[in-house]
């Protein structure tokens, strides 16, 4: 095939090459890639390999608890073009198992290794899975959705003591808080419910 | 010449106080300790969270903490006062716990900003403790999210003014209601929580060995505590005949 002289061309020969992947222009430097799961790593092969990006400066990972999915976002800048492209793929919730891109990106390791203990998704292939930073919890991964943080809260702690003698003292002679912090607190979640 | 033992001072034992022996001399000599012990305070050199950054211009020449005699410290056994400058993140705060464990008595903590009081911004969070007072005692809290340094201060003249008092005795309570604070603790580490400090053996050293010191969460302490051993010194290094030195 002939390659193109300028990389804008070039990338867009490569998005070309990569099967059912829709591309969309987000930005003058940024651009979205939406991608199957299988053909992901192949596209981040051919955008390292040919048209220079070279850096992929995070993974992230999106819970989508309402499609049963999580959703891995690769993003990756190049110097030669100055533009950032977020390659978008979806894997099961369950057993929430993908391919490890570390042979071709090193630093893929630590973003795979902190995804793996907030999200629990397991990358097939990467050279550590142990905890990264959280390693004296031993909870559920805390960054699913369905982990309810306000719950562990209310077992594992205490919450301080709002009605010192002060306040009680203002209340009496008819000040003090508008809304007490119980209210204030759970307020979101009688909303939600309600 | 009258003989040493006519003054009966006990410095660390201020429950012994009242039965100084009708010696007026123990009183003045107490006050007087608890004067310079408030004008000569080291700061452990340990911050937690954000709270952090309000330390350097109070410690340097735009605010000056050292006119006040409060001046940092490298180390925890040579420091009197630990700042708690924020958020304590549950990895942290067994940090904390060993570090005030470490400090000699008399230690006073003050818990800055509007995390170590009630969780503040991380009031939500399961990564972080919420009130600081459950796991160790704190002496003062300086509220503010941050606190200027004019209150950080403010603060410490507070404590200064309250150690003077002999009102300042946190660290009496540590160890008096050890089971309680040792509770807290194992509730959010696990029950295998411990520490290298035998602190019911201090609380009898220092005499403040009461009815809460021990309890079921001591008991609990007891099961698991492993004896501490020595640490292994050698460098790995090997020398000539493979033999490492």
């Amino acid at each position: 095939m002939i390659e193109a002289h300028l990389p804008v061309e070039r990338l867009s020969v490569i998005l070309g090459e990569i099967k059912e992947v829709k591309v969309t222009k987000r930005g003058e430097r940024r651009t979205r890639v939406d991608v199957g799961a299988d053909a992901l790593p192949a596209l981040l092969e051919l955008l390292k390999g040919r048209a220079g990006f070279v850096h992929l400066s995070a993974i992230s990972c999106v819970d989508w608890p309402d499609d049963d999915q999580f959703e891995l976002v690769y993003h990756l800048w190049s110097y030669e073009l100055n533009l950032l492209v977020s390659a978008h793929t979806r894997i099961a919730r369950e057993p929430g198992v993908y391919v490890s891109v570390y042979d071709i990106y090193h630093p893929a390791g630590f973003f795979e290794r902190d995804i793996h203990e907030m999200f629990g998704v397991f990358f097939e292939g990467a050279p550590d899975m142990e905890k990264f930073i959280l390693t004296e919890w031993d909870g559920p991964p805390p960054m699913r959705k369905e982990f309810d943080s306000e719950a562990w809260v209310d077992e594992h702690f205490d919450w301080q003591d709002y009605r010192p003698d002060w306040l009680v003292d203002l209340e009496e002679q008819g000040g003090g808080v508008a809304i007490p912090p119980d209210e204030q607190r759970f307020s979101r979640r009688s909303e939600d419910e309600g | 010449m009258s003989e040493p033992k006519q003054f009966p001072v006990k410095l660390e034992q201020p429950g012994h106080r009242e039965t100084g022996g009708g010696n007026i001399f123990s009183k003045v000599f107490d006050e007087l300790t608890a004067f310079c012990r408030s004008r000569s305070m080291f700061i452990l050199h340990y911050c937690t969270g954000c709270g952090a950054i309000e330390l350097p211009p109070a410690m340097t020449s735009r605010f000056d903490m050292e006119r006040l005699g409060v001046s940092p410290m490298v180390s925890p056994r040579q420091a009197d006062i630990l700042l708690i400058t924020g958020y304590v993140s549950v990895k942290t705060l067994k940090r904390v716990m060993l570090t005030y464990e470490q400090m000699a008595s008399p230690k006073y903590v003050i818990g800055i900003c509007s995390c170590t009081v009630n969780g503040g911004m991380y009031w939500q969070s399961y990564a972080t403790a919420k009130k600081l007072n459950d796991y160790m005692p704190v002496d003062l809290y300086i509220a503010g999210c941050m606190p200027r340094p004019e209150a950080v201060i403010t603060g410490l003249r507070e404590l200064m003014e309250k150690i003077r008092k002999g009102d300042a005795v946190g660290w009496q309570d540590y160890y008096r209601r050890y089971d309680h604070y040792l509770g807290n603790q194992q509730r959010l580490f696990g029950d295998t929580w411990q520490t290298p400090t035998n602190v019911v053996a201090e609380a009898r050293h220092y005499g403040l060995f009461g009815n809460e010191t021990t309890g079921e969460h001591t008991e609990l302490l007891k099961q698991h505590q492993e004896p501490l051993e020595a640490l292994d010194m050698s460098l790995g290094l090997t020398d000539k005949a493979g033999v490492e030195s």
